[in-house]
């Protein structure tokens, strides 16, 4: 075999190794959290929540921008999440929600008596652990839904660099498994099997 | 022998599940970042002389959803129903039925027995990103209808049981193998330590 052949093999074993490992914890949360979507009636009080409200007095918000002011009356109040505005503000008021997987909270601000009504959430663990699963800030089908806040937009990168983990493991799999000598047949079998199933749905027929 | 069959097993379950976790990982980065542009929608088609079945004034959940199902056919319209909601003051029944690749919107007049039908399709991506999400957390009491999502829900849930047998069995492999144990050691802390850090990061 030659020697360039002989490393492909070798770099793409010890890589899909190492990708694998790297990902181990990644790919059990979304594993996980992703059977429990699926499964909401094994859980009882998942959403139960604890909550508290609370209306403090604030300084007139900094900025001259809806996000710049809400960031500012995050900071007085020591909020951190994801922003998420109503369709229309009402007149002299910054409403808004902020979320993250263990919490959330609604807020509406009355800029002319510099008041902010705040109701709180708290999650309970498992709920806080299946929110990871979809926590990325954005709802494809909701266009003006964006990622304001810099964590989220971190973990989406974990969950990118996961989905592209996983391509390359496959698809280095494939030549793995390809440049074996026994187990063709069988392969070709199974691997003819998934792929009907799966496009049996991406087709529409199911 | 232990290390044969696992090899074996973990090399035939990779396999049937790898459409799987192609799908479901390329459908990660739509979710993620793409945005869902309508586009034209198709003509109202309405259908006449239906034979719509009674009770939607007094049914809830599943048996409601069984009856609104019964429509169907005569519709030309398969996959799962979303949701329905019944107007009792026009009596109207409203759902949304869906599948990959295609979504309609159905408003059925009891009183009259004629339906209006609003169909979308979806691109390729919008398509896996349905299936991504099915059958999902949302109305689990009438999940399930359309006997399509259930055998999607059979092999989301194989996907997932097999992923997890793959990847221990794939961490006893990589542990057999004595001269890769340093830098895989090295990688799985490395890995163990981002995991950890943006899980902090997220809740802290």
């Amino acid at each position: 075999m030659p020697s360039f052949a002989r490393n492909l093999e070798s770099w793409n074993r010890r890589f899909h190794y190492y990708l694998g490992l790297y990902f181990l914890f990644f790919l059990w949360l979304f594993s996980l959290t992703g059977l429990m979507l699926n499964h909401q009636g094994w859980f009882t009080d998942l959403y139960h929540r604890h909550e508290t409200q609370y209306d403090p007095d604030i300084e007139t918000p900094a900025g001259d921008s809806q996000l710049s002011q809400t960031l500012d009356v995050m900071r007085q109040l020591n909020l951190k999440g994801e922003i998420d505005w109503p369709a229309a503000q009402p007149v002299g008021h910054i409403d808004f929600n902020v979320s993250r997987p263990n919490g959330a909270a609604q807020v509406r601000v009355d800029l002319n008596a510099r008041h902010a009504y705040v109701k709180e959430f708290t999650n309970g663990t498992l709920h806080a652990f299946q929110i990871f699963h979809t926590f990325s800030g954005s709802r494809f089908n909701q266009p003006a839904s964006n990622r304001d806040w810099a964590v989220t937009s971190a973990w989406v990168f974990a969950m990118d660099a996961l989905a592209a983990g996983l391509i390359v493991m496959v698809l280095g799999s494939y030549y793995m498994w390809w440049k074996l000598k026994k187990r063709k047949a069988l392969g070709l079998v199974v691997l003819f099997l998934g792929v009907s199933g799966c496009a049996a749905f991406v087709s529409g027929v199911l | 022998m232990l290390y044969r069959s696992l090899r074996d097993l973990h090399l035939y379950f990779g396999l049937f599940i790898s459409p799987f976790v192609l799908l479901f990982a390329a459908s990660v980065f739509y979710l993620n970042h793409g945005k869902l542009i309508a586009g034209a929608e198709a003509p109202v088609e309405t259908y006449r002389d239906l034979v719509v079945p009674d009770g939607f004034d007094r049914l809830k959940g599943r048996e409601a959803v069984d009856r609104a199902a019964a429509i169907l056919p005569q519709l030309r319209v398969s996959g799962e129903i979303g949701y329905l909601r019944y107007v009792a003051k026009t009596r109207h029944v409203i759902f949304p039925v869906s599948k990959a690749g295609s979504e309609a919107t159905v408003d059925v007049d009891l009183d009259a027995r004629t339906a209006i039908v609003k169909r979308r399709s979806m691109n390729v991506m919008e398509s896996l990103s349905y299936l991504h999400k099915m059958p999902g957390p949302h109305n689990v009491a009438i999940r399930g209808n359309w006997i399509g999502t259930g055998i999607w829900r059979l092999f989301a849930d194989t996907t997932i049981y097999l992923l997890l047998f793959i990847s221990l069995s794939g961490v006893y492999l990589w542990w057999a193998i004595k001269a890769e144990r340093r830098i895989g050691y090295a990688v799985l802390t490395a890995g163990a330590f981002t995991f950890a850090g943006l899980v902090y990061a997220v809740i802290r």
